[in-house]
């Protein structure tokens, strides 16, 4: 089983726990009315489907209820880091030395 | 059943139908079902937290995970934000006055949730066991210590935990998954009973 740690909980807990929530980073536009359709349809479905490492939010719906991030590599399915919302995204630098 | 103290009818399986299972306790290990209780979800902004302490003398966890027991009162952090309280009926006018007070008072969320849960003690040197038959958490005494609680699954059901004494653990659920849960629990003390008996094989 996948042990994901939880940045609020602070714990390892069981994958079966948590839930997917999409791409992380996604900025909400300010003034909806003013884009046109297709910019708007890009911001509601149009996602970068990376291989290998991806931002992402994960549901911590069965414990403490809590939405967080997630850098994952998408090959490997294994998870470098969780932290918390509204942190900013952590830079490649720190990505590298957590993998080490 | 009436309850004196908070004039509701009640019963104890509040609508859900678990007789006649439960029955099987053995000497090993056992899950009874909880007497009526009295329970509150609670939130409170962070920075509140000690103000909220000073003003209702509850007792509340300073770390997600962790649960206070004053004398028939449960009181469990279950995120930064979210705790549940659960106490037996005879504080119930009491807390509906703290609570007034509270919400007057502060900018949070207190919701009456006495019958939206059941609370079942699974007891006994089988107990870990028991548990661990349908929940994935590690439960061994010094990963999840006395005092330790958290919202759980339990056969997928959602549930929260809360080790009570080393081997007594209380499980709350929500009512309607109630039944559903109660027969796999009488299935896992049956199955664990006659594996330590050495009448069936595990392997």
């Amino acid at each position: 089983m996948l042990l994901i740690k939880c940045p609020y909980c602070e714990e390892e807990r069981p994958e079966i726990e948590f839930s997917y929530a999409g791409e992380a980073h996604i900025v909400r536009p300010t003034d909806p009315s003013k884009m046109d359709d297709t910019a708007w349809a890009e911001y509601l479905f149009i996602r970068d489907n990376t291989r290998g490492v991806h931002y992402e939010r994960w549901y911590h719906i069965h414990g403490c209820a809590r939405f967080f991030n997630a850098v994952r590599d998408t090959i490997s399915d294994k998870f470098i880091m969780t932290y918390k919302m509204g942190l900013p995204r952590p830079a490649d630098v720190e990505i590298a030395k957590v993998k080490e | 059943m009436l309850s004196e103290k908070t004039g509701i009818h009640l019963s104890i399986d509040q609508g859900v139908r678990l007789a006649p299972i439960l029955t099987n306790e053995t000497e090993i290990g056992g899950v009874r079902l909880i007497d009526e209780q009295v329970r509150y979800s609670l939130r409170f902004k962070p920075e509140d937290i000690a103000a909220v302490r000073k003003a209702s003398q509850l007792d509340l966890p300073a770390n997600i995970g962790m649960s206070s027991i004053k004398g028939g009162q449960l009181v469990l952090r279950l995120g930064p934000d979210e705790w549940l309280l659960i106490s037996d009926l005879s504080r119930a006018l009491a807390l509906k006055q703290t609570f007034a007070t509270l919400s007057s008072k502060f900018t949070c969320s207190v919701v009456d949730i006495s019958h939206r849960n059941l609370g079942f003690i699974v007891h006994g040197e089988n107990a870990e066991n028991i548990l661990n038959t349908g929940c994935p958490l590690d439960l061994s005494l010094h990963v999840f210590p006395v005092g330790k609680c958290t919202r759980t699954v339990y056969e997928n059901t959602e549930i929260i935990l809360l080790r009570k004494a080393e081997h007594e653990f209380h499980v709350e659920v929500w009512r309607s998954f109630a039944p559903y849960l109660s027969r796999f629990f009488e299935t896992s003390v049956t199955d664990k009973a006659q594996i330590r008996m050495g009448a069936r094989d595990d392997k």
